[in-house]
């Protein structure tokens, strides 16, 4: 089955000279790079979804008859949730980034001739969360938020090995396989029966009945994950890529979700101006268990029979030993094109900043933009970000629609995140309008040819106005 | 006017639905109700919510229940699951920053249940209170005259205290109240009721609390169709369980009624507001004076007064007349008074006024004519304007401001006809017929954000909007929210301090989208 691939639609010379201007154009006077993101593709988003649709519903007319219903609803629901990843513009449309996703991918492909003939697409997604999915017909998502965080071309290869063996191995069609048969099994069946037959303890009885389904799902989701694990350094091994990768990028994804951003000081520090000084007020917070920063106690045992993944250390375990066997001297960690590895996990770190504001989440765009801003203080495009932002979050509470573009504190964020949620929060409409003017007329005269800076700085001065 | 959260009916799914022709699924097989939902207050500040499910049924008597209790931000952080009886239902809940209270009502043993569980959803106490069926009745017609919207009638928290509950009670043939304080850190609890009243009639209602004192406002009279009803200031010790004032205006110079309490804070001192009357005037059925503000100690003992009267001190900022009359707002019905940290005072008032029913009159001679009879008045009461007034530290008035907004018809039965001011004022806040809703903010009040609805006829737009008048410790500003949206429906409900929350409905999307809303 042919899919109009991304890397088709332009010459390769064509390509080459793009290269040169798709994420970081020349500011006119400063000749200081700064970043533009992206402009998706629209129309070949379309184009994309429509032909993996047309190709669901040719599979779904072949479906057996055999709890049909049941198979139809589940993949359906899938089509949904891979439908809304094109038309909310998660897919990233850059012809290089596209380019260069395919080429680690032919890597794989050329030294294991068993995936030439699988029909799988990867690419990248412009979401900030650390993570890749085999999210079905075919389609796996490599998260920017992971990308930009992994060293190496051979981390990014394992990452792609792992999903590849998702797909390669059904999983995700066992899964559904095994929950519908579950479901629709002569003693489940039977049990359902009983419960609706009975007048007392119903919930009891069903959510004994529940957890054992539930428990037996997950431990089979994490037997897939340690699976796709093994194929995925079976697969690397016969490449150029270095199988030690998958060790490293495990140790890296178990600490992925360590938030080292003091985001209070890191506040008090940039909003903090002679004429409007920072108040304390403003990064306050209530303790206790109604203050939205609550430290929930989880139940452990509980938790662990929930997880769909083994822990990272389970699976570095679980693999070591092949890993060993396979860890060769000769093996590169950079084999395509390291350039634009680290080309691209730069351009990745903003791109994510552009997607989620996009996407409506200003607050979520403002924690990866004063991340940022502590490796590169003097950047443009994040400085003119942090107007924009709160240029937004002002235009928003005008419209008492502030509710929709922000997150609001919650004990499962981490507290730094936290803490910018609730300064957000503990800011007034007027605070909005003043920080964003203070803080933009400090950087004017540096930024004043830099037309988003113009727009933004121009914004808050008409709203400090008001 | 809603005094609940708006029921939402939230689905317990426990697990992905299917369904199959003849198979059974989840859905088919079990179904949860929700019971009771409402606010968890703090010092009278949306904290938390809580939602009473019927999660199974045990027995022929007893159900599982499960309680689901959300912090500020909507996020569950808590399920609490008992058995208990039938019927049961949960009243109010309250916090106090170390333990949370539900006040349940259980039909079974009539009892009132006081519930106290720790953050981690342990049971710590239960302590329990019978009702007879004469007192249910008191309690079903209980309303308060100072609370807002969503707000607790009956629980309170008093910090690491713990709780008060103050309730109506039927003691034979007196009709009086009960106060019930419940320790949360030790098992401890005790009642006060009343036992030197010589009149056989009395209602409280909870104004605040101090350290150790629990203030109350206590209405009482000899009959239970007098009019002749006197005002007292009582204030309960809750360390000691005695009462340690009882101010009654016997040795002042003016009959004061008392509307609001404003704590001191760290002094043991209460500043208390209210109408205040001539001395032999009928507080029912006269006209008041004006505005007063007392500051008393901890002991009871009156430490300063300063009155503001209509004729004189509002006239200078308002068209006023002696009787208290604006011109165009009518009488003023005080909401709320609010402390700021610079001691400023400010107090927020609507207006209700009588005016000639042009229906009604027709209808009347209509059915004069015809021999029959109708009950709507002749007059109509008319809740017409929003006032913000400014006292200085010395609590003299030094503004005042009108924020127009469109009459509204509350009363147009013959009850407007026979009734003075004062009890229509009654009639109205307990029919939730005032536009005023709730007021929000900061913990000190250096900003907040006075809401209340209105129904606008403009070129721009027709329909109802949500108002806000917002102080940001030096001006007020005013906002307003449209209710008419894309949306099927849009409600807006008071939410943790500072915020609103806006539930809008979908009709044909089938969804409800829930969100909180800043102010100013």
């Amino acid at each position: 089955m042919n899919f109009c691939k991304l890397s088709t639609l332009y010459p390769k010379r064509l390509l080459i000279l793009i290269c040169i201007s798709v994420s970081f154009s020349l500011v006119a006077n400063g000749q200081v790079a700064v970043f533009t993101p992206a402009t998706e593709d629209t129309v070949l988003l379309e184009k994309l979804y429509s032909n993996y649709e047309d190709k669901f519903n040719k599979e779904l007319a072949a479906l057996s008859a055999n709890n049909k219903k049941d198979y139809e609803e589940a993949y359906r629901d899938r089509l949904e949730y891979i439908k809304e990843k094109f038309h909310k513009k998660e897919i990233y449309t850059s012809q290089i980034a596209q380019q260069y996703l395919d080429a680690l991918v032919n890597e794989v492909k050329k030294a294991n001739p068993v995936l030439q003939k699988q029909s799988f697409e990867c690419y990248f997604s412009r979401s900030g969360v650390p993570n890749a999915s085999y999210i079905g017909e075919g389609i796996i998502l490599f998260n920017m938020g992971l990308f930009e965080k992994l060293d190496n071309e051979s981390e990014a290869a394992f990452v792609i090995c792992h999903e590849i063996a998702h797909y390669v191995m059904k999983h995700s069609d066992k899964r559904i396989a095994d929950y519908v048969t579950a479901i629709n099994s002569d003693e489940v069946q039977k049990e359902l029966k009983k419960i609706k037959g009975s007048q007392y303890r119903k919930r009891e009885q069903l959510e004994k009945l529940v957890k054992g389904l539930t428990f037996d799902s997950r431990r089979h989701g994490r037997d897939h994950e340690s699976e796709a694990d093994s194929l995925a350094v079976e697969l690397m091994h016969n490449s150029r890529f270095n199988v030690m990768a998958s060790i490293t990028t495990l140790n890296l994804l178990d600490s992925i979700d360590n938030d080292t951003l003091n985001t209070a000081a890191c506040l008090e520090r940039m909003f903090n101006f002679p004429a409007f000084p920072f108040k304390k007020k403003w990064i306050a917070h209530e303790e206790g268990l109604l203050g939205g920063h609550a430290k929930l106690t989880v139940d452990s045992a509980l938790a662990d029979s929930l997880k769909t993944h083994p822990d990272c250390k389970q699976r570095i375990k679980i693999l070591e030993p092949l890993v060993n066997k396979y860890t060769s001297a000769n093996a590169s960690n950079d084999v395509v094109n390291k350039h634009e590895f680290d080309s691209l996990k730069n351009a990745f770190s903003y791109e994510i900043i552009s997607y989620a504001f996009a996407s409506k989440n200003f607050t979520r765009s403002f924690y990866y933009t004063l991340k940022l801003l502590q490796k590169n203080p003097d950047d443009s495009y994040l400085i003119v970000q942090v107007g924009k932002i709160l240029n937004g979050f002002y235009a928003c509470q005008k419209t008492h629609t502030l509710g929709k573009v922000i997150e609001l504190p919650a004990p499962g964020n981490s507290a730094n995140y936290n803490s910018l949620l609730q300064f957000v929060q503990n800011l007034y409409l007027d605070d909005y309008a003043s920080l964003s003017y203070h803080y933009l007329d400090q950087h004017s005269e540096k930024l004043n040819s830099y037309a988003p800076f113009k727009t933004e700085y121009s914004i808050s001065i008409q709203t400090a106005k008001q | 006017m809603m005094r609940k959260i708006l029921s939402v009916v939230f689905f317990f799914c426990m697990c992905a639905k299917f369904a199959a022709a003849q198979k059974l699924s989840v859905d088919k097989v079990y179904s949860t109700y929700l019971r009771n939902s409402g606010t968890i207050m703090k010092n009278n500040q949306i904290k938390g919510y809580f939602f009473l499910y019927l999660s199974d049924k045990i027995d022929k008597h007893t159900n599982e229940y499960t309680l689901q209790i959300l912090d500020e931000n909507l996020n569950k952080v808590r399920e609490i699951k008992f058995e208990d009886s039938k019927k049961l239902s949960l009243l109010e809940s309250s916090y106090n920053g170390s333990s949370l209270s539900f006040l349940f009502k259980n039909d079974d043993t009539e009892t009132l249940d006081m519930k106290i569980y720790d953050l981690d959803g342990k049971l710590k106490f239960v302590y329990s209170r019978s009702y007879d069926k004469k007192t249910e009745d008191l309690m079903k017609q209980y309303e308060t005259m100072h609370t807002d919207e969503s707000t607790n009638q009956n629980v309170f928290d008093l910090g690491d205290q713990g709780y008060v509950s103050v309730l109506p009670l039927r003691d034979g043939k007196q009709r009086t109240y009960e106060v019930d304080y419940y320790a949360s850190e030790t098992k401890k609890q005790w009642t006060y009721i009343p036992n030197d009243d010589e009149e056989k009639y009395a209602n409280a209602e909870f104004l605040g609390n101090t350290d150790s004192l629990i203030i109350l406002e206590v209405m009482k009279k000899n009959r239970a169709l007098s009019n002749k009803v006197t005002s007292h200031l009582v204030g309960v010790n809750f360390v000691t369980k005695k009462k340690v004032f009882d101010i009654d205006n016997a040795n002042d110079t003016y009959t004061f009624v008392p509307s609001s309490v404003v704590p001191v804070k760290g002094s043991g001192k209460i500043l208390v507001m209210g109408s205040y009357f001539d001395k032999n005037d009928n507080i029912i059925k006269d006209f008041s004076k004006g505005l007063a503000i007392y500051e008393i100690s901890g002991e009871g003992k009156v430490l300063s007064k300063s009155y503001n009267t209509w004729a004189e001190d509002f006239a200078r900022y308002l068209p006023t007349n002696r009787k208290g009359k604006i011109d165009n707002i009518g009488y003023l019905y005080i909401h709320k008074l609010i402390q700021t940290p610079d001691n400023k005072y400010f107090v927020v008032g609507e207006g209700y006024k009588r005016q000639a029913n042009a229906g009604g009159i027709a209808l009347n001679t209509l059915a004069a004519i015809g021999g029959a009879r109708t009950n709507v008045g002749v007059t109509k009461i008319v809740v017409t304007d929003m006032v913000m007034m400014e006292f200085d530290s010395l609590f003299k008035i030094t503004n005042a401001t009108v924020y127009d907004k469109t009459n509204n018809n509350a009363v147009t039965s013959n009850m407007s006809d026979y009734n003075s001011q004062h009890i229509i004022a009654i009639l109205l806040k307990a029919s939730g017929a005032f536009d005023y809703a709730f007021t929000t903010g900061d913990a000190d009040n250096s900003n907040f954000s006075v809401c209340y609805d209105d129904w606008e006829r403009s070129s721009d737009y027709k329909g109802e909007t949500f108002n806000t008048i917002h102080y940001d410790g030096s001006k007020f500003t005013t906002d307003k929210i449209e209710l008419k949206s894309k949306a099927s429906r849009l409600k807006v409900f008071p939410a943790k301090a500072g915020s609103v929350m806006i539930l809008e409905y979908f009709k044909k999307d089938k969804r409800l989208d829930l969100r909180l809303e800043k102010l100013g």
